[in-house]
């Protein structure tokens, strides 16, 4: 019987090495496990061995049928590490990946507005939004613009049959915002369409996008402006930008004043680049809003406030340097992609 | 506004300014410089010489080899291009080491062979004149050798942009009262030519009668006899050409030369051409008038025009008539000294497009003060230069208005208002006397301030709180960090919705486009959604003064401009079209009402992904892909039910995307006319969504449900139906059974047969698995099974179905 054992130990362990795949595996194990298998067989004898050697030929007989059940295991596990080192061999990892359904984009501006919106709301602006079809009196008169100034003209504002027009700045959501609020501080941004009567060019478009903000509470002044405005830009272009501020003449921020930041350009000088205007606002913007709400809020001798406004196809022209402002209209696939 | 550095410089010594410090100066004082020119040279290596010979160059046909005395002793040959000079003339002559004005080096060298050892200069090659046709020839007596700049000043021109409350800065004399302010400067002392001793008398009614006193309070007229009109002198001509000016003879150069000088406009009549006196006016119904430039002129009665007592003879402080101007037979003028109020002069110039360097002043105002001391300067310039007799007085009629009042300034609100904490009243004061300004009377917090005539922008308080931060600039304004709490407003909700819309579509592969707001009436029926019973023109907001008829209305509908998108990047081979935009459109309502409102707008047309090894050509986008996209955007806890609606001719299928009673926007495939149009090669898919619809949906955080604990059994089935019967109505069917352990019906398959062999053709099959499961049990089959075909036979009843087995 240890005999029989041993040499059915060779036997196998032999035929093991033998199979070629799986199927010869599976075969093999019924051969020598299965219900009449070999071992099975030789084991059935265990009940004729005469209990001397009992012992010893029981643990013989777990020892072939571990070695064989190790084996087979064994086997199986190499035949699967090589189905599934075949399963990728020729797969080729440097060609390109499923494409889906394409890579889409944010217009370049709505990236800009963005930025400016996000940065500004971090330093405390919330949104406003006004109308852009627009009556006279929010988007001149309440901003102190001479009746007879040439802005109002209809050579240069879009005008509807019934009077009113398209708002030519931002601005007019300062109006709109002060008209309505319940209580100061005023702190708001507005970024929004805006309308020009200009020919279409590489510079103008008669539809242009504007940022405005405005904030008015007891005491602003022109250190907060300039507070304000300077982190803005170095957050937009940079912490070391330079940021200037250069006066000039507003109807509705008295004083005014044009901001330039500097810019590299490779191989260039550093320049100037006029980037947004600003001012503290004029009392007679305050005395206008309180004409309409017909209360004190807004008397120009208790509180002050400072305004400012950019543009914002300019700001990404400057930021991608984007040479036609008509790019921007166009949505050329090959200009969309680039952003 | 063209300024030269020159002719500034007669009014204070700048010479301790480089142009760039000047320019600096300027700027921050809110005087932007948009351009700085230099004119002539400044070399000694350019001088004066005379050619002595010339000759055809041997080898080239254009070219002449000169000899020319530079007064070294020999002559100098050098090859030149040039045409228009004999021998014997005078040129400039740049001799090698001479650097031109734009930085050319002039070098000794070769053309064609030929040695050259200099280069004779045009007007343009010195920054002269823009004359290139030939060389610059100079005037006889100009001594040979001598550095040209002896002879031609150089000279620096300023572009400078005045803001339109400073119109006291149109002129030199008026910049150098402003420099001087500025820097310190003294200004020199012939420059105070607003004083003047001139002695004046009233004018007769039939000398001068000032028939519209609103429109011209102030009407002063000097009567010169018996001048020569000539060229001007050298010294006059170079002053007009230094700032572009042409020189036209001396009476009017000199009325010129006091406009740029003082900012004083002045006109000069013939007086032989004038009938009786001088008559200020409004224009007449249909009367014309023919000006100086040549243009004849309807004019209308809000018009002003100086007349005599037959005719109109110009177009008040816009521009004088052809036919009472000054000519070379002219020996009698009529000058005159005025002031117009400046909407008058805006109107009437923007309605006859006549923009003239004296209406440009009159518009931003003119100050009536100095109307006298001009008067006066022109008269002494006119004396010395064209000769004559003026009479002893100059007629006055009417008064100079008065247009600055005392302003009074609050330091401690200025003080407040600048932020600035070293700042101190004497500051203030000391800042406002330097610009001219004189105090009248202080208390410890105030001051009051008389405003020098010229300063018509200075008339409130906050006016002269501008003039301080001005002229103290914002360095010295500390950066004050000031944050409040900004509480979230709707808009701001509006905003971080619609971006998010955004950034879900672009990260779907969708590419945001932005379209102008102004679209054209033939764009119009590109609009998606019902037509108006009125047409399409109805429904938009037309622009009353668009700029071409590309940009006639305001857009109703994204769509028109997502379909010219789509147009564009056909033309440029763009096989795969899938744009966005997110934006305003506009909306006429009755009585004249207008609706603004913000839209999102999808176009989807072409292969659902790019070409690539993995697929060559992926299958064509379909209604269901753009469904696919909204269905994604909403979230699955909303319901969209399409509902066709009619007459919507660009577009086939168009439907309301409905949620319940609300509409949530529009989808539609582009008509395949209109598709074929724009050279689509598949059918082009478009919704417009409304982004405030789709917000109201938002019903706050979402509720957590438990997760189900119990198996669920499913069961497919499949039902044959005619070809109309809808998938809604199938699921209306069995959601109206309120079978309580139906939990999910979903469709997996919609099968035809257009051969008719395995369903009929007007027939088809729709299957589903219903999914059935108890939230407190595992089921039963038998008690599923139960379930199941009582709601088997309502269907079969409820709808023209038969169940496939």
């Amino acid at each position: 019987m240890l005999s029989d054992l041993t040499s059915l130990h060779t036997e196998a362990l032999t035929a093991l090495d033998a199979a070629s795949d799986e199927t010869a595996l599976e075969a093999l194990r019924i051969d020598y496990l299965g219900k009449k298998g070999k071992l099975t067989a030789l084991s059935s004898g265990m009940k004729d061995v005469p209990p001397d050697i009992k012992k010893d030929v029981g643990a013989k007989l777990n020892e072939v049928r571990t070695a064989i059940t190790d084996g087979i295991t064994s086997r199986q596990l190499a035949f699967q590490a090589a189905k599934d080192a075949a399963s990728v061999s020729g797969l080729d990892i440097t060609l390109p990946g499923r494409p889906g359904q394409g890579t889409g984009s944010l217009h370049p501006l709505t990236q800009i507005r963005h930025l400016a919106i996000s940065t500004l709301r971090r330093m405390g602006f919330a949104l406003a939004e006004g109308p852009e079809i627009e009556t006279e009196w929010h988007c001149f008169d309440a901003l102190n613009t001479p009746a007879d100034h040439p802005a109002r003209n209809e050579s240069d504002t879009f005008y509807l049959n019934d009077g009113r027009l398209l708002r030519t700045h931002t601005s007019s959501v300062q109006i709109r915002t002060m008209e309505t609020v319940k209580q100061l501080p005023v702190r708001i941004i507005a970024p929004g369409a805006a309308y020009r009567r200009d020919e279409i060019d590489a510079t103008h478009l008669s539809v242009f996008n504007q940022l405005e903000g405005l904030y008015v509470d007891k005491d602003v002044s022109l250190a907060d402006l300039k507070g304000t405005l300077e982190y803005f830009f170095r957050e937009i272009f940079g912490p070391k930008t330079a940021v200037r501020f250069r006066p000039h003449f507003f109807p509705f921020t008295e004083p005014s004043f044009e901001i330039d930041v500097k810019l590299e350009a490779k191989g260039k000088e550093d320049r100037w680049i006029e980037i947004a205007g600003c001012g503290m606002v004029d009392p007679a913007v305050f005395e206008a809003v309180g004409q309409t709400r017909k209360d004190t809020l807004f008397d120009p001798t208790e509180i002050t406030g400072f305004a400012f406004g950019l543009g914002l196809d300019r700001l990404a022209m400057i930021l991608h340097g984007i040479t036609d402002i008509r790019h921007l209209i166009e949505n050329d696939l090959r200009f969309l992609r680039q952003f | 506004m063209q300024v030269s550095l020159s002719w500034l410089q007669t009014h204070l010594d700048l010479s301790h300014y480089t142009t760039s410090q000047l320019s600096d100066l300027l700027t921050f004082a809110g005087i932007e410089v948009e351009g700085i020119e230099q004119k002539g040279v400044n070399t000694d290596l350019i001088v004066v010489g005379q050619i002595k010979d010339s000759i055809q160059h041997p080898d080239a046909e254009k070219l002449s080899v000169c000899q020319v005395d530079v007064g070294q002793g020999s002559d100098r040959q050098i090859v030149c291009g040039a045409k228009n000079f004999k021998v014997g003339d005078k040129v400039p002559v740049a001799l090698p080491g001479a650097e031109l004005p734009g930085g050319f080096q002039i070098k000794e060298g070769k053309l064609r062979g030929i040695a050259s050892l200099g280069m004779m200069c045009s007007g343009r090659e010195l920054g002269l004149t823009d004359e290139h046709s030939g060389l610059l020839i100079l005037d006889t007596t100009a001594p040979i050798g001598k550095p040209f700049r002896e002879l031609v000043e150089p000279d620096v021109l300023l572009d400078l942009e005045i803001t339109p409350n400073r119109s006291d800065l149109l002129s030199h004399l008026g910049l150098a009262r402003e420099l001087a302010a500025l820097t310190g400067l003294p200004l020199k002392g012939e420059s105070h030519l607003g004083e003047t001793d001139l002695k004046t008398r009233p004018a007769t009614p039939a000398e001068i009668r000032l028939g519209a006193p609103e429109a011209c309070p102030l009407y002063i007229a000097r009567t010169i006899r018996g001048v020569k009109v000539a060229p001007s002198p050298e010294w006059l001509q170079n002053r007009l050409h230094s700032i572009g000016l042409r020189p036209i003879n001396n009476i009017v150069d000199i009325t010129n030369y006091i406009l740029m000088e003082m900012g004083q406009p002045l006109h000069a009549f013939d007086l032989a051409k004038l009938t009786g006196g001088i008559v200020v006016r409004h224009a007449t119904e249909a009367e014309t008038l023919v000006t100086l430039d040549g243009q004849n002129c309807a004019l209308l009665p809000d018009d002003l025009v100086i007349a005599d007592q037959t005719k109109p003879l110009a177009i008040a402080g816009i521009m004088g008539g052809a036919e009472s101007g000054v000519t070379d037979t002219t020996t009698d003028i009529l000058l005159e000294v005025a002031y117009f109020q400046p909407s008058g002069i805006r109107r009437t110039s923007r309605r006859l497009s006549i923009h003239s360097d004296s209406s440009y002043r009159f518009e931003r105002g003119v100050d009536p003060q100095q109307a006298l001391g001009a008067a006066d300067a022109a008269t002494r310039l006119i004396l010395a230069i064209a000769g004559g007799k003026a009479e002893d007085h100059a007629v006055v009629a009417g008064a100079a208005p008065t247009l600055v009042h005392s302003v009074e300034l609050d330091e401690t609100r200025a003080s407040k208002l600048l932020g600035i904490p070293s700042f101190t009243a004497d500051e203030g004061h000391a800042i406002l006397e330097k610009l001219g300004l004189i105090k009248q009377s202080a208390t410890p917090t105030t001051s009051l301030w008389q405003i020098p005539s010229y300063r018509l922008d200075l008339q409130r308080p906050v006016d002269l709180i501008e003039e301080l931060a001005r002229v103290i600039g914002l360095d010295r304004v500390p950066a004050n960090f000031c944050a409040a709490f900004a509480a979230t407003d709707t808009a701001d909700r509006a905003y971080d919705h619609l971006m998010a819309l955004r950034s879900a579509l672009a990260n779907r592969g969708f590419h945001e486009a932005q379209t102008l707001r102004l679209i054209s009436t033939a764009q119009l029926s590109d609009t998606l959604g019902a037509i108006p019973a009125k047409g399409l023109d109805s429904a938009a907001v037309p622009v009353k003064n668009p700029l071409s008829e590309d940009h006639t209305h305001l857009r109703p509908s994204i769509v028109p401009g997502l379909i010219a998108t789509a147009a564009l990047n056909i033309r440029q081979g763009a096989a795969q079209l899938r744009f966005f935009e997110a934006g305003r459109v506009f909306l006429a309502l009755p009585k004249n009402n207008t609706r603004e409102e913000e839209r999102l707008a999808i176009l989807l047309s072409g292969p659902i992904a790019p070409s690539s090894w993995h697929a060559r050509e992926p299958q064509p986008a379909s209604l269901y892909d753009l469904l696919g996209v909204i269905e994604n955007l909403v979230g699955p806890a909303v319901t969209i039910e399409p509902k066709p609606i009619e007459n919507t001719p660009g577009f086939l299928l168009t439907s309301e995307l409905r949620n319940g009673n609300r509409n949530l926007g529009w989808i539609a495939q582009l008509h395949p006319s209109r598709a074929r149009d724009i050279d689509a090669r598949h059918p082009v898919y478009i919704a417009e969504l409304l982004p405030s619809a789709l917000r109201q949906l938002q019903s706050g955080p979402a509720k957590f449900e438990d997760l189900p604990r119990f198996p669920a059994i499913s069961r497919d089935i499949a039902l044959e139906c005619p070809q109309d019967l809808t998938h809604a109505q199938v699921l209306a069917a069995l959601e109206k059974a309120k079978q309580p352990l139906l939990q999910k019906i979903d469709l997996f398959d919609q099968f035809r047969d257009p051969t008719g062999q395995k369903l009929p053709t007007d027939r088809k099959s729709l299957a589903y698995t219903l999914t059935y499961r108890a939230p407190d049990r595992t089921l039963e089959t038998a008690e599923v099974d139960t379930a199941h075909q009582t709601l088997l036979t309502t269907l079969e009843k409820a709808l023209p179905v038969t169940l496939r087995k």
